[in-house]
């Protein structure tokens, strides 16, 4: 316990007389308004000492100001050593916060804070130099800055770059002359550090130094793993014996699986050992990151790349090298397939050659395509490559049918066999499903895939083990054996088109890629795996300080696949490029090893990497006191008569309050019940729909496209404007139904868009549209394809979509609409009903034929109304406005004239649709009048 | 504890309120049996003479004159009409009428919440109330300092016109000095918290001709059991003066003496001039002071001077 200013607490003295103060102050009494004073005060005139301050009050007070004097005094608990020196001189602050450093981080950051808060806690300026940033300059922060940055530190996911830092570090010196140094350091010296703490040393000359350093620097990393073909091998580093000798390596998969674990264990004095995991080797090319477990740090964590798993395949062809039709050539599927995630090698010249001159560079899988005989030393160097650990894949052919030699997993009987061809009965086989035991299982198997000539295998008692594909008939396809620690796999067909269809089909890249899986990445893979430099690669995923993937950070700069170097700032350790062919980029390369860092040079206090636990009094006593006080107010209020009032007032304002809330809520049940009630329709019927029966109203189809349902909407909006302003017949709001739900009944007119795209409609809408036309209703289709319609081309979506909906539907004959039908004589009298488009024919019920003897008259129509208007002119459109009354669509035709006649067409279909063959009917009139004349 | 409050200046004017209280206390009042006893009281001293020939202004009737008259009584005018002589009579005026005088000063405009209403509207209503009954009694009432008496059927609203058009009484604390007759009576209604000493002048001046009078006392019942405890700071309404006050409940015990005191002498001020002195709480319904008002005021006027506080 300590205090920032003591001297304060010289105040406390001071108690006895606040106490006495308060003593003689007593709480301010109540006032009576009493009349009867008058008479009282010249009869009892002497006064009486006035009441104390009743002791607990007192009490009370006398605790808040010792609360508010210790406040002041700035007490704190556990208080981290000074610095020496001038106590106003600006201090340098120097973090490591590599990734060497983010192992033990939160004690680390303790340290940082605490001392960060003791230099502000003493006004100090503060320069804050975190290494593994990139630092141009340091500026001078003031303390409650310099504490927000000092808290905004966190451990980067790369060594840390110290050298990098001198000069900064030398130029905040030269402008602070009297600067303190502080230093809490990882005590670690990464690969590239010599000599910095001599530098440093340089550079801080006779100023103060203290450093906070582990007594041994606890980090353990990873330099790198080798994915050889024995096993994947872990590198692991420390830079001096800490005591911290045991430990779990970790593997996991792309996708954050686990995949294996693995002990390893530091000699107790050594610094540098490794680990190895033992897992067959598909597994092992699945781990895509090994990590110390529970080290926390980026730089215990190795990400593994495609580079070492991906393989070079060297690909040996027995057929002519004259390649005139590279679709032809065995080579070229193998090529195909293999391209995205191996590198290619072909070979040149004659078949031995070539084997030569691939296993001289080294390739992990050799593919020999209809190779038939290879000279005996060079088979014999075929079969070293396999029982070191290499893939043979061989594909047959006529020349391996041909040839005998002993590199095929079983014996081949001599020629081949032949299905479905011209002299066979047989018809191409296609390849059984794969067994559970085979590597291709859960590949699925083409329809299509015919194999119509194979190489048989001799049966054999080890053939079913051997065989990893067979065809239907349970002749092997695909068989293989492992020699030695390599494996030797036959394709009984031809890596081209010719024997079978196999080569293909997607089926043989996946069977390609899982045999290559079988290959161990040659040693020599990394070396040579900068060597293509393709265009640059992204940040994927990367690491954070912690080891933990994260989104790359926006200054994350993409690399070029040659990039062989550690992690830095523009390039945070992680994954690369696409997830196919990722390049990891990890915070240690292999050959870096750790030192203890040096700091001899430095004329240098060592302090221990101990958080002290500080606690700061200050905050809490504050709000005691404040508590007091409020405690102290309320006793006042009380003493004083006022908090009576106070609550009586509460009191009346909470009735009142609740009053109104009770009001509100009677208010709002109602609603809420109505709602309820509007939610209950009365039995089938909603209650839009039972509004339309009280009025005339247009009716659209609701169709589920938003666009076009606002559009049917504004449509028949405008022409019920139109039909209000110039006929009669004054109809409401328009209304949506949906024939499967609503009630029909009510709508003299239902306008229908065809959308192509939305489900037909359900059998129920159907049949409920059935009816309605049937009891007199009309409906307008509008299929609004008049623009790609052609009369004699194939029907347009819409088209096609209302001769599907209405197939099941009892549809009367259509006919186009004739020049005499009553529709064009309802109201105005026109020739053709346009919409948005004016070419669209109209079709309607066929009207009786003409009898020959019939008077020819000006308007005709059918026995009642035509139950169904087919149009294609997007008449919606052309009558939609919007709110301001303004067309929300154009039209074809010259604008004006166009849209007039559209709203004219909709006129006389309302009106056709109410009045029926009224105006038909009014050409008899001469006729009646003339016979009820006689 | 008891709260109390002081009521803004504009209650001290009567309104259409308080009129209306006073007329419907009036109504409820027992008029016959003051009317029985104002009969009695008539027959007893002479003094009530009314509605016949006496002393007066107004024209009663004439009367032949009798021989061994005055011959100045004779009124010529009417006996120069035929032969006979007449006398004019005019109707006997009592100079016997009640002054009320209501006290509205700023201790008036007092309740707690003990108390039915502020002391104020219980003064304003008694006295119109009173004044009310006694006109409808066949009396004449008038306002000291402000309205000779007078026998109106509207007096309550003639009074409370007059009364809230008086701006000076919102400051007296006592009643003006305006010797009655002999055969006045008085009113005073009031709390009386002005010391004795300075009301025994008014007093003695009211009756200095032999008027006898009636104080009715307002006290808020806060006023006289004083139910407070800690510590308070008191204040005079009119006087503005404060007296802090350490202990209240302590206080309150001398206080009540000091109170006992100052109605002890007052009833003694009263009993010595023959008035009356009627306490009323603003507790206790307002019919029960009128009563006794009524009753003192009868029995004043059948010569049995009834004094004492009740």
């Amino acid at each position: 316990m300590s205090f920032a200013a003591p001297l304060v607490l010289a105040a406390l003295v001071a108690l006895p007389a606040i106490w006495l103060l308060l003593r003689v102050t007593p709480p301010q009494p109540r006032l009576i308004a009493f009349p009867p004073l008058r008479i009282i005060r010249d009869l009892a005139p002497r006064r009486e000492t006035p009441a104390r301050t009743p002791w607990w009050l007192l009490a009370l007070r006398l605790l808040i100001a010792a609360a508010l004097i210790l406040a002041a005094a700035g007490p704190i608990l556990n208080p981290p050593p000074a610095l020496d020196g001038a106590a106003d001189a600006p201090v340098l602050l120097v973090v490591d916060n590599g990734a060497l450093a983010a192992g033990d981080w939160e004690r680390r950051a303790g340290v940082l804070v605490e001392q960060g808060e003791a230099l502000a806690r003493e006004g100090r300026s503060l320069g804050i130099v975190a290494t593994a940033e990139p630092t141009p300059q340091v500026p001078l922060l003031a303390p409650a800055a310099a504490l927000e940055r000092l808290r905004a530190i966190r451990p980067a996911p790369h060594l840390a770059g110290r050298s990098a830092a001198l000069p900064a570090i030398a130029g905040f010196l030269a402008e602070h002359p009297d600067a303190q140094v502080v230093w809490i350091s990882d005590g670690v010296a990464g690969p590239e550090e010599d000599g910095f703490a001599a530098e440093l040393a340089d550079v801080v000359g006779e100023r103060s130094i203290v450093v906070f350093a582990e007594a041994r620097a606890p980090a353990r990393a990873l330099a790198g793993t080798d994915n050889t073909a024995s096993g994947l091998v872990a590198t692991l580093v420390r830079a001096e014996p800490n005591g911290r000798d045991a430990g779990v390596l970790r593997a996991v998969d792309l996708r954050g699986l686990p995949v294996g674990e693995t002990p390893f264990a530091f000699d107790p004095g050594g610094t540098e050992t490794t680990a190895r995991f033992d897992l067959p080797i598909e597994l092992r090319n699945a781990i895509a990151r090994v990590e110390i477990s529970g080290e926390g740090s980026a730089a215990a964590v190795s990400l593994i790349d495609e580079r070492s798993q991906r393989r070079r395949v060297g690909i040996v062809s027995g057929a002519s090298l004259d390649q005139a039709q590279p679709l032809l050539a065995p080579t070229f599927y193998i090529e195909r397939a293999l391209d995205p995630f191996a590198e290619i090698l072909e070979a040149r010249g004659s078949a031995s050659e070539g084997v030569e001159r691939m296993l001289d560079d080294g390739v992990s899988v050799l593919v020999l395509a209809d190779v038939g005989a290879l000279e005996p030393a060079v088979e014999a160097r075929v079969e070293e490559f396999v029982a070191d650990g290499g893939l043979l894949l061989r594909f047959a052919g006529p020349r391996l049918s041909a040839g005998s030699d002993a590199l095929v997993p079983v014996r081949l009987r001599r020629g081949g066999r032949t299905l479905g061809g011209a002299l066979s009965w047989d018809t191409p086989r296609t390849l059984a499903p794969f067994t559970r035991e085979s590597p291709f299982q859960g590949l699925a198997v083409p329809e299509d895939l015919g194999v119509r000539r194979q190489i048989l295998a001799e049966p054999d008692a080890t053939l079913p083990e051997r065989t990893w594909a067979a065809l239907a008939d349970g002749t092997p396809i695909v068989t293989a054996e492992r020699r030695g620690d390599g494996l030797l796999v036959l394709f009984h067909v031809t890596a081209d088109a010719s024997w079978s269809n196999l080569p293909l089909t997607g089926l043989f890249v996946d069977m390609l890629r899982r045999t290559i899986a079988f290959s161990a990445a040659p040693a020599s893979a990394r070396a040579q795996g900068g060597e293509d430099v393709g265009p640059p690669v992204a940040p994927r995923q990367v690491l954070d300080g912690f080891g933990a993937f994260v989104s790359p950070p926006p200054d994350a700069v993409p690399v070029t696949r040659a990039f062989a170097g550690r992690a830095e700032a523009a390039h945070p350790p992680g994954f690369y490029g696409p997830v196919d062919a990722a390049l990891a980029i990890n915070a240690l390369l292999p050959d870096d090893r750790l030192a203890p860092l040096d700091l001899a040079p430095l004329d240098a206090v060592r302090a221990p990497l101990e958080p002290a636990e500080t606690v700061d009094l200050r905050a809490p006593l504050l709000a005691a006191a404040l508590v007091l006080l409020v405690i102290d107010s309320l006793a006042s209020l009380w003493l004083g008569g006022h908090l009576g009032r106070l609550t009586g007032r509460a009191r009346r304002t909470g009735v009142a309050a609740a009053i109104v809330l009770g009001a509100l809520g009677a208010l709002a049940a109602p609603e809420a019940a109505r709602a309820e009630g509007a939610a209950d329709d009365i039995g089938i019927l909603s209650r839009e729909v039972l509004e339309g029966a009280f009025e005339t109203r247009l009716a659209y189809v609701i169709t589920g496209d938003a666009r076009i349902d606002e559009t049917s909407r504004a449509g028949l909006d405008g022409l019920s404007r139109v039909l209000a302003r110039r006929t009669a017949l004054e109809p409401g709001d328009p209304v949506g139904v949906d024939p499967g739900r609503d009630e029909l009944a009510f709508f003299p007119l239902l306008y229908w868009p065809i959308t192509p795209d939305r489900p037909l409609p359900s059998a129920e809408a159907i049949r409920a549209l059935d009816a309605y036309m049937k009891s007199g209703g009309t409906v307008i289709f509008d299929t609004r394809d008049a623009l790609t319609h052609r009369p004699s081309g194939a029907p347009t979506p819409e088209t096609a979509y209302l001769r599907r909906m209405l197939a099941t539907l009892d549809i009367p004959p259509l006919e186009p609409l004739p020049a005499d039908h009553v529709i064009t004589k309802t109201f105005y009298i026109l020739r053709e009903l346009p919409g948005r488009y004016d070419r669209s024919e109209t079709w309607v019920e066929a009207m009786p034929a003409i009898a020959a003897e019939d008077v020819v008259r000006p308007a005709r129509s059918g026995d009642g109304v035509s139950p169904i208007i087919i149009t294609g002119n997007d008449l919606a459109a052309a009558w939609a406005i919007g709110a301001g009354g303004e067309p929300m669509y154009p039209v074809t035709g010259s604008g004006t004239r166009q849209r007039e006649m559209a709203y004219r067409a909709g006129v006389n279909i309302v009106m056709y649709t109410l009045t029926g063959n009224y105006k038909a009917d009014q050409v008899h009139v001469p006729a009646l009048l003339e016979r009820l004349g006689n | 504890m008891a709260r109390v409050r002081v009521h803004e200046p504009r209650i001290r004017n009567p309104g259409r309120a308080e009129a209306d209280a006073a007329l419907a206390l009036a109504h409820r009042l027992p008029r016959l049996v003051l009317e029985a006893r104002r009969v009695s009281a008539t027959l007893a001293h002479g003094l009530h003479g009314r509605r016949r020939a006496g002393p007066g202004e107004s024209f009663w009737q004439f009367r032949p004159f009798h021989p061994g008259e005055p011959a100045s009584r004779v009124d010529w005018r009417r006996s120069a009409r035929d032969d006979r002589l007449y006398v004019r009579e005019r109707e006997w005026e009592a100079a016997h009428s009640v002054y009320v005088w209501i006290d509205r000063s700023a201790s008036m405009a007092f309740s707690s919440d003990l108390a039915q209403c502020p002391k104020i509207e219980r003064a304003i209503v008694l006295g119109l109330a009173l004044s009310d009954a006694f006109v409808e009694a066949g009396e004449r009432v008038g306002l000291i300092g402000l309205l000779p008496p007078r026998a109106s059927r509207r007096v309550v609203e003639t009074f409370a016109e007059a009364i809230a058009a008086d701006r000076a009484g919102l400051e007296a604390d006592l009643p003006p000095e305006a010797p009655l007759r002999a055969q006045d009576e008085a009113l005073l209604v009031s709390d009386f918290l002005t010391p004795v000493s300075e009301l025994a002048p008014r007093i003695e001046s009211l009756s200095a001709s032999g008027a006898r009078g009636h104080l009715l006392m307002i006290a808020d019942p806060v006023e006289e059991t004083f139910p407070f405890a800690g510590q308070a700071v008191l204040e005079d309404l009119e006087g503005g003066g404060r007296l802090r006050v350490g202990d209240a409940a302590a206080w309150g015990e001398g206080f009540r003496t000091r109170l006992a005191e100052h109605r002890g002498a007052l009833a003694d001020l009263a009993r010595r001039r023959g008035w009356t002195l009627t306490l009323h709480r603003t507790d206790r319904p307002a019919s029960e002071a009128a009563l006794r008002v009524l009753t003192l005021v009868g029995a004043s006027r059948a010569g049995q001077g009834l004094t004492g506080a009740a």
